[in-house]
Order: C-alpha cells, then structure tokens, then sequence
C-alpha cells in the first residue's frame, strides 16, 4: 500500500486558480475553502487572455493568486511574431547567430535548410572590445562607436536589443555598460551575462536573442491579462507564470525572462503528475502524457529533473527546463507503409482536424481508429462529451492496411505494437540511457491517450505498475497550481578542483553566495520573502571533457566533497568515474525556492450512469473484459477491464490489475496473470 | 525474404536496434575527454549481426557510412573470439579510413554463451583523435607515405577476455602528442563499446536466438528494398562526370575523378576507371570512402526516414581500379583522402546525378573540410596541445532555394568549435567568424556564401592546412555560376616589425610566431539556374 500523503493543507492563500492554454483547450483547476473544481472551455488563440477572463466571468470564481500555463512564448518562436529586435556584438562575430555551429539539421537532405536567424544580418551590430579567457579587457569598450551603434539602432525602430559580448560570462563590464547605454535610450534590452552566463557565444547568444526577442510581448501579454483580471475578477489577483522548469515566477520577472518559460505548459504537466505520484507515495515517477500529435515523458527520481540543451525550431536555449523528451505519437498518429513495406506510425498526426477516421471527418488510418476496432474506445463513449465514434468508419481505415496482417483486428494490434515502440525508445532515452532501471519507477499516465497505452508502455520497458491521477485531462493546469515559486541563478565560473586539493573551495563557495542573494533578492522584489530556501548545484565535468553534469551540492563543501559527488553522479550516469582526474566547476547554480500550495487536491468528478458489464474485447485474443465507470470502481479489479471516465479511458489488459487510492488516483499493477 | 516477419515487428527492431546505435553515441561523446568528440561530435557507432552486416549507425558523419563494416571484416583475422575480447585498428589498408579514425570493433556474445561459441554480433565505435602522433601535430600533414601521418595500428586486440592489454595501449600512447586526452578518448569509446555489447545481449535474450536472426534478416532485406524501389524510379542508361582535386599538396598538377554512372532496373554501378592513379600524397581515398561517398549520395536521394542498414547498399557496385586515387594501396598516405578527397568523389558523382535528375539535384557544395591542424607546447602551462577544426563553406543552389552559408557539407557534419571553448582549451585567440560576402556562385537560387575565420596563435606552432577548391571553384548548374574559390592567408609582421600578409597554398605545413594570424576564408557554394540580369547576388 502506498504511505497515506499528510492531507492538512497548509496554503497561505485561500483562494487559487491554475490555468493551462493550451492550444484547444483552455483548462482551469480553482481551489478554494469549498475544496477543488475543474473546468475546461476553448481556448481564444487570438487572444489566449479572453478564454481566462471569460471563463472566471462565467464560473464566478474570485482567485487571490492565479498561475499561469502560457503558449505565448514558444508561439511566437515558431509562428516568429516577436518585437524587431537588433544584436551588438563583439567585433569580428556579427554573423553567429547565422552561422550557428555550422552544422546542417538533416545529414541526408539533398537541399538542406534551416530557419533564418531571429535577428537578421542587418539588424546586427559591432562594436570594438575584447575580453580574455580570463576576463582581462584586452581591447576597451569603444564608447564612441556604441553610441554610433547605438544610433543607428535607433534609426531602424527595433523596441528591442540583444547584447552579448564574447567571454561577458567571465567579465561582464562592456556588456553593462553596453546594456546601461542601450536602456538610457529607452530601448527593451537583454545582455547575455544577465540571461544566461555561460560559456558557448552561439548558445548563449541564440537564448539571449530569443529572450529580447520574446520581452516585449509576453510583458505586453502579461500587463493587459493582469489589468483584465483587475476589471473583470474584483479580487484583483497576484499574477504567476509557470517556468519551463517547473517552478512559477511573478508576472513582471516572466516578461523580462520570457525565455524560460518556452515550456510553460509542458512544464505544469510533468510537475502535476510528479506531485501527483509524490501524493501517492511514488516519488520514482516516469510521467508519460499522450494527446493527439505527440506523447512527453520526463524521468523524476524522487524530484523534477531540468536540462539545459533545449531546442525550439533549431535555436538552442539554453536556460532549465523540465527533462522531457517528446516524440510524434499521439492518439491522431497515421499508421503509413514505407517504400520498403515497413508499417510506420507518425509522427504525420491527422490531429483534431479532420481528426482520426472515427471522428467521422476523414479516412486517414490512426491510432485512436485501432483502440476503437479493437474494442478498447468504446462507440457509446463521448470523447471529451463531444465527439462520437463511428465504428465502421475506423474499421474502414484500419482495413486499408490490413492486407499483410491477415486481418483488421490484426492491424490494429500491429498499429497500437509500433507508436508503442516509438514511445518506448523516448522512454529508454530517459531511463536507462542515463543509468535509471525502469523496474524502480511508477509511470503516471495522462492526456487524453496517456491512459490507454499506459500498461503496454509498462511492460515494454519494464516498470511495473502504473498510475492514473484523478483527473488527468487537467493535470497541467493543477501542476502549475501547486507549483513552487522559484528564482534560478546561475554563474560560468570554469574553477579547476585538482586532485589533492583539500578544504574549502572559496571560489564556489562565493559564487554560491553571490547567486543565492541575487536569487532571494528577486523572489523578494516579487513579494516573496519569508519561507524561503535555496538550493545550490553546480555542473561539473573532468578537466579536459567538454559536456556537463549538473550535480546538487550544498554551500560550502570542501574539495573533496565536491569531487566525490561528481564521481558518484559520473559513475551513476556513465557507468565509470575517473578519480584520478580533476575536476572542473563549470557553472555554478542555485534556486531559491518558496513552496506552493500543498495540500490536498483530489478532485471528485460527476458519475457516469453506466452500470459494469462485460463484453468482449481483442487483446492478444478476445477475452470476456469488465467495462465499468472510473467512479464505480470501488476496490481491486483484475483485467481485462477498460475503465472510462469524462476525459480519457483506462485500459486494464490481462495481466494487470487496477486499484482506486484513497487520493482518487487508480493504481495499476502488473500481476502477470491472465 | 526468406522468413516472414510482419511490417509491424520490422519497424519496431529497426527503432530497437538503431537506438542501442544511438545509445553508444551518447556514451561516447559525454564521456570523451577532446573537444574534437564532445564539441564536434566527430565519431559514429554502429550495431552489426553476426555475418558482419550493419545492422544500424547512429547518423553522424557520412564518410564512416561504407567504412565500418570494413573494419568488422578486418578484424576477422583475430577470430576466435572470447567474450570480453575488445580490438582496436587504425591503419587505412586494413579496416580504417584514415589514422586519426580510431576504430573500435568488439564481438557480441549471447547472455547463455557456452565456451566455444561463435559472437551473435559486433558493436563497433569510430572516433576522430585529434592526434595519434606522425609528422605534424593533428596527425594531418601534408604527406607522402603512410607512415608519416601516425602511428599504424593493424587491427590487435586491446582487450583479450575483459583484460586490457597494457602494452597494446603503452605503445600507442607513447606515439602520440597528447597521450593523457587520448586516453581518455579510448575510455569514452570502451565505455561505448561495452555499453552496446550489454544492449545487444539483451536484445538477443529478449528475442531467442532464432527469432533474433530472423529479424535481423528481414531487416537487412527491407534496407535493400528502399533502394530497390527508389532506384528503379531513376531512369536507365550512362552518364559521365569529371571533377578534380585542386593538387596533391606537393605538385601543381589537379587530380582528375572520372565516374561511369550506370543504371539499369533497379541496380546502380559506379565505374572509377580512369581515376588518376595514386600520388606519393596524402589525397589518396581508400576503398572503402569511397563506396562511402557513393553510398552517401545514394541515401541522399532515400526517403528522409529510411534507417541506415547494410541491406540499403547491397543493390550498388563498384569498380575501382588499384592503386588510384579513389582506391590506393600502400605505401602512400591517405588523410586527405577521407576529408578531402571524398567530397571530391561526392561532387563527382552528384554531377553526374545531375545530369539525370536536373530538377532535384543542386549544383555542387564548397567541396572541401577546410582542415586546420596545430598543436605545439602552451605557454600557460607549458604542456603539449593539439588542435584540430574543419569550417563549412556554401552550400549548392538548389532549384528551391538558394545554398545555405557557412555549413558542413556532403560527407562531414561535425559541430564548429565554440571560440570561447577554443581560448579556455589552447593557447589560441578567435578574432573573427563570419559570412564570406558575395561568395556564393551567382544564379536564378545563389549558392551559398563561405566563411571567413581568423585565428590568432599565442606562442609559437606548427600549422598544417589541407583545404581544396583554392584554385578551382563549386560550379554551379543549369546556367548557375560557380562559387568563389577559397583563400589562405598568414597574417605576421616582418622582421622590422611591419605588419604583412603571405598567401598560402591550399596544403601546406607552417611555423607560426606569437601573435601571427591564419586567416581561412573557405569556398562559396555553385549557383542554381541562370541568374536574372543584374540581380546581386545577396
């Protein structure tokens, strides 16, 4: 049995909303003294805002403290609708972000391409100054030709300016006094050494441009919901946005960071199920949330793990974001022949429109279209209440690939076989390529497909059992909801720890200093000051090796301390440590942390009036299965079951069992009979 | 297919195997000590059944295509195997491509292996070092024999039954400049190889043997029908294309590649016939780059989704004469062979392909890696260093857009260097990275612009450039012009003191002082059709 969570809530806040945009649907998860509601309305792409004052309007819920999921970051990447923005650089480096690291994305395009830079060559400036390696200014700043610069910004009307300087991450002095300048002419501005410093000029560059990029219009974005909210809700509540890593940052810091919240949404998901998981006592999570296009899953042992090497459309950012791998396998998948004769699935979606074929608006063979001639989406189930399922319709589609499989039934298993291989390998790139053994992990399960391939993935990885969150068409938008409030900082240090050094590290130690005031000072210009804690890691590699890994440590550990850390974290993830090597601190890191809503957060959802029964479904045979609604479920059942509910349906195969928690989570675990 | 295996289970081997290749990749560039691994990710992995037939390769740099199961073949001379055996080889004529490719190459064994068993399999690593020792730091100088370059390493055994070899690997690292980082490197590849031993043996297990096979078969016979089918989409008949190498390094002469493309059914044949013969050089292809660059231009023209198998290249045949340049024997050198030399054979045989396909094929790349080797002794720290870039060029027009700029082309696809790695690694100062402007060959699609670097040395070191397309250019298609030719600059003040720039051939070793400047500026790409008159060409 899993341990009991504690269920004393322990909000300072008494009134909370979590909202999630997302593309379709805009979700929302309000607590307050009555307990938990959820709703879900559709989303206003051409004003995100509107779904979220209307829907309050229209629900009348007063919150004193709204989190916000938002699209609008990583939108206005991939549709590049951001502010006009121009770049200073070190001379000789103006074109780097159109050289990028010179690689081609396709290895065998016969024609490659890539997406033209954020900022274009004309907006791109120069000015004279070098600093070292070692942050010795080997050529001054040239004030004279800044202002020339800076003029000549002026003239093109950009609002927005991306500086960075090589080696500003070591000596940042030409970058502020460059920033300073280009402020005092009332322009938006965004210096590397403030957005990320850290080693690397064409990564740091394309994140610091894609930030000043960004700024304008999330600050833009933010500043009209929060004056809607003031008029529409009279609370007028405190506004909240959630990081790409998980963790939420006050509205005003999100318009001048904008850049970490490119996941936004994605993020709130994996911090849901992981405090789900956390509720139920599996802190070893593996989230796995599967809609229509594609499928995320992110590995969490015992906390949420961040990475650092995030691409969007190609472009690097590199500020934390939650460790998710995303694959194109979703419920809309096309199940296709290669010319070889291979059965492939994806990542071509038919999306929500025209939709699988059981939808009823197209032809096109899908995943869901499988799950419905196998009997395991049920026709007199009301997708999201709305759509019906055409039964002859997706047996129609599956037949046109049926032929080398014998039968349609036969395609359709084959069909559900391939997206979950293409999920499998997303979810070994996360476990066992990094040295996790999946037989450790709980895999949490949600999205509208997540539930019906949950024990299949289980099984095909090892994991055995799985979790379905009470209301895992929402979980999101209750991630962000009890979402920590959280400040990164970070610093480039390139500090060498040898071998035989001993003692305290004081240049660490330092930099951790620096960092942790730098990041409570912030949370505290954000209204958050009591209550709050920092943790410190730093990214650590050996000497001479060129990639990182980022390894908690306290403030104030001796060398000795910190290199055997390293060794442990190395051996864990690679299988082999070097002892005899030294180590080097790369990048120092801390996070200052004050806790969000903790309590409890189940969730009671309106029955369904459909009594158990049983009929027949195809698995590896066709079996007698139990189909009953999630509510109805009241203690352990052995499958085949399928288990249906408003938002997603669970399937239960033989072999496995399903167990309604006390929290309202169903547990499902491997039994190996049947 | 001699076993049916359903479409379904095919797919999903293929996404089994391919990420144990991937897996080794990740492995190996994370735990790599040199900045020629971990930031250029110059290295491929690749999982093969027990025939020695590729199986899948983590897609990183074309030119290893055709080569490693070369290397597989050539370890065969070391059967039997016992489990934990791990083999090492190096030397272009037996197994390798050139010397800085260290390849790793180890048997398979099933989990319920009894004594005496024959591998199921081999996993085999290739990784660029940048320095296995030779005449010139970068273990690239503008040679005349083989063992100029570095040490030769024929295929032995590092590890025999899980034990290193301790002399095997004393003996190659006292050869080498910087024996610490190689090391290392050889660690991170270990790493790899072992980490894919363990993945193919759970594979196995979970399969049964017979089932294994089986799958692995059908496997291979599905590569072969991808290319079955696109080939016999290309219509039937003969084409001829020439190209050449700008020299040999050592004498003015261009080299001449002359390919007889032929197509019938659904069977392709490139004829190398009369290639230049071999020159006492360092541009000299071994066999296997050049089936590599053929092979890299045929899965070109694949589906982008095809997975990389051998079965994708069994439908191709070659003939290459001995002792050519496109095939050499020993005793001449080979390193330029496997930079320089196969995009040499890839333009060749993409003219040749244009011929058959004008409305899909682009006109020709930059045409060159742009090699840039140093090392000397850093006077920070007074230790030995070696360093090794390439630099991308323009890229051809195509008749759907213009070439990009500055990018890898055809047969490389490393990562460039970051300058601010460079200075906190070498005693180098980066003082320029930037678009070459009107580089790129005019046309209806210009093709793209090349790239200009200067780099700055801060003590005294020895530099060798290997760069082509100096005194020839890309050329461009259907009316498009050529791309401009590269440039090779030395920056340095003479004796009183005056600043003053020495023009340098396109091969060439030389001493630098404290403060000289080498300044690249690399090829544009051909241009697509005729351009409009008065166009400019940005």
């Amino acid at each position: 049995m899993p341990s009991q969570p504690a269920r004393e809530p322990t909000s300072r806040v008494a009134r909370l909303l979590g909202v999630d945009v997302g593309g379709t649907f805009t979700d929302f998860v309000y607590l307050n003294e009555d307990g938990v509601q959820i709703a879900k309305r559709p989303s206003t792409p051409d004003d995100p805002g509107r779904a979220i004052v209307s829907g309050l309007a229209e629900f009348g819920w007063t919150p004193e403290e709204v989190v916000h999921g938002s699209t609008v970051a990583t939108n206005t990447l991939l549709t590049r609708t951001g502010a006009p923005t121009a770049l200073i650089t070190t001379k000789g480096f103006r074109d780097t972000l159109a050289i990028g690291r010179q690689a081609r994305p396709d290895l065998y395009a016969l024609h490659p391409e890539r997406h033209p830079p954020l900022i274009p060559q004309r907006l791109s400036f120069e000015v004279d100054e070098r600093v070292s390696a070692d942050g010795e200014v080997l050529t001054p700043l040239d004030r004279r030709e800044l202002e020339v610069v800076l003029d000549q910004i002026e003239a093109t009307g950009v609002d927005s300016v991306a500086i960075c300087f090589l080696f500003s991450f070591i000596n940042p002095e030409h970058e502020q006094t460059a920033a300073d300048a280009a402020r005092a002419r009332g322009l938006s501005v965004s210096a590397s050494h403030d957005i990320l410093p850290q080693h690397r000029e064409f990564e740091r560059l394309s994140t610091t441009a894609a930030n000043a990029y960004l700024a304008p219009v999330m600050t833009q974005y933010l500043d009209s919901l929060a004056a809607r909210l003031e008029d529409g809700v009279a609370s007028s509540p405190r506004l909240r946005v959630m990081q790409s890593n998980g963790g939420s940052l006050s509205a005003a810091s999100a318009g001048r960071n904008a850049v970490r919240t490119v996941l936004s949404g994605p993020a709130g998901g994996v911090a849901g199920a992981f405090a789900a998981a956390e509720t139920d006592g599996f802190p070893q999570a593996i989230t796995f949330d599967m809609g229509g296009t594609s499928a995320d899953v992110a590995l969490c042992p015992g906390r949420l793990l961040e990475r650092t090497d995030l691409l969007v459309d190609d472009m690097p950012i590199r500020t934390p974001a939650v460790d998710l791998h995303t694959v194109g396998a979703g419920g809309g998948s096309i199940a296709w022949f290669d010319p070889g004769g291979a059965l492939r699935v994806g990542p071509q979606s038919a999306g929500a429109l025209p939709g699988p074929a059981a939808y009823g608006r197209s032809t096109v063979p899908t995943v869901t279209d499988a799950h419905v001639v196998l009997g395991r989406l049920r026709p007199e189930q009301q997708l999201g209440g709305t759509v019906s399922l055409d039964v002859e319709r997706a047996r129609r589609a599956i037949a046109s690939v049926a032929e080398p499989f014998g039968s349609v039934e036969a395609a359709a298993q084959a069909i559900i076989d391939v997206v979950n291989s293409n999920m499998a390998r997303a979810l070994r790139v996360i476990s066992v390529e990094r040295g996790y053994d999946p037989a450790r992990f709980t895999l949490v399960a949600f999205g509208g497909a997540g539930p019906l391939h949950a024990c299949d993935l289980a099984d095909a990885v090892g994991v055995p059992q799985a979790l379905i969150p009470p209301a895992p068409g929402v979980l999101s938008a209750s991630g962000m909801l009890i979402a920590d409030i959280t400040r990164d900082a970070e610093q480039g240090l390139h500090l060498s720890i040898a071998t035989d050094a001993a003692g305290a590290v004081p240049v660490l130690d330092g930099a951790f200093d620096a960092l942790a005031g730098h990041a409570r000072r912030a949370l505290a210009e954000d209204g958050y000051e009591a209550d709050v804690t920092v943790e410190f890691a730093a990214d650590l590699r050996y000497q001479g090796q060129s990639h990182e890994l980022t390894v908690a440590l306290d403030a104030g550990l001796h060398a000795e301390v910190v290199r055997s850390a390293f060794h442990e974290a190395h051996a864990e993830r690679f299988g082999f440590s070097s002892p005899d090597a030294a180590v080097e601190v790369v990048t120092a890191r801390t996070k200052a942390r004050h806790a969000g809503f903790q309590g409890d957060m189940s969730v009671s959802q309106a029955a369904e009036q459909t009594a158990p029964r049983t009929i027949d479904v195809r698995w590896d045979r066709s079996r007698p299965t139990t189909v009953l609604a999630r509510d109805a479920l009241t203690s352990r059942l052995a499958g085949p079951a399928i288990i249906t509910q408003l938002d997603t349906t669970v399937t239960v195969p033989p072999g496995w069992r399903a167990e309604p928690l006390p929290t309202g989570s169903l547990l499902l675990t491997r039994t190996g009979e049947g | 297919m001699a076993v049916n295996v359903d479409p379904a289970r095919l797919a999903i081997f293929d996404s089994l195997v391919s990420s144990i290749a991937e897996e080794m990749g990740a492995t190996l560039r994370h735990t790599a000590l040199s900045p020629n691994i971990k930031e250029r990710a110059d290295f491929s992995c690749a999982v093969f059944d027990r025939e020695g037939q590729l199986l899948a390769q983590a897609a990183h740099i074309p030119v290893h295509l055709g080569a490693m199961p070369e290397s597989v073949s050539a370890v065969a001379l070391l059967a039997p195997w016992q489990p934990g055996d791990l083999a090492i080889l190096n030397d272009p004529f037996l197994g390798g491509t050139h010397l800085p490719d260290v390849t790793m190459v180890s048997p398979v064994f099933a989990h319920d292996a009894a004594d005496g068993d024959d591998p199921i399999g081999y996993v085999a690593s290739r990784a660029h070092q940048a320095d296995i020792g030779g005449m010139a730091p970068g273990s690239m100088p503008v040679a005349r024999e083989l063992i100029q370059e570095g040490i030769v390493i024929p295929p032995i055994r590092l590890f025999r039954a899980g034990e290193l070899v301790e002399e095997a690997l004393t003996l190659i690292l006292r050869n080498v400049r910087t024996p610490d980082e190689r090391r290392g490197d050889f660690n991170a590849q270990i790493a790899a190889q072992r980490l894919g031993e363990r993945r193919i043996a759970d594979l196995h297990a979970d399969y049964g043997d017979v089932r294994y096979v089986q799958t692995a078969a059908a496997l291979l016979d599905y590569g072969e029908r991808l290319t079955r089918a696109q080939l016999a989409k290309l219509p039937f008949g003969t084409w001829t294309f020439e190209d050449s190498l700008d020299d040999d390094g050592h004498t003015p002469e261009p080299v001449p590649i002359r390919l007889r493309l032929s197509i019938a059914e659904d069977l392709v044949h490139f004829d190398f016939s009369d290639s230049a013969p071999q020159r006492a050089a360092s541009i000299n292809a071994v066999a296997p780059v050049t089936r590599s660059a053929c092979y890299y231009v045929i899965r070109c023209l694949l589906p982008p989704e095809t997975p990389m198998n051998g079965g994708l290249f069994r439908p191709i045949t070659f003939t290459l004469p001995e002792h050519s340049v496109v095939a050499a024997s020993p005793p001449v050198a080979v390193a330029a062979g496997n930079v320089e030399t196969s995009q040499r054979i890839v333009d060749t045989v993409w003219g040749a392909f244009n011929q058959l396909l004008p409305e899909r094929m682009p006109a020709a790349s930059s045409g060159t890696m742009n090699n840039l080797t140093a090392g000397g002794i850093d006077p920070r720290s007074g230790q030995p260093w070696a360093y090794y870039e390439t630099s991308g060029g323009g890229l051809g027009g195509a008749p759907d857009g213009p070439g990009l700029d500055a990018a890898y082309s055809h047969m490389t696809n490393t990562l460039n260097t970051p300058a601010e790695a460079i200075e906190l690694a070498y005693p180098l100062r980066v003082l320029e990275n930037s678009i070459r402007p009107r580089s790129g060959g005019r046309g209806q699609q210009r093709g793209g612009h090349g790239l200009v670097r200067r780099t700055q040395f801060l003590g005294p070191a020895q530099v060798t450039l290997i760069t082509e397309r100096r005194t020839q250019q890309a050329w461009g298609v259907q009316g498009g012009e050529p791309g401009q030719s590269g440039r090779n600059t030395l920056e340095t003040t003479t004796a009183n003191g005056k600043p003053t720039r020495r023009r340098l051939p396109g091969k060439i070793t030389v001493d630098v002082e404290a403060g000289d400047i080498i300044r690249i500026e690399t090829p544009g790409g051909g241009g697509w059709g005729a351009a409009r008159r008065r166009s400019s060409p940005r």
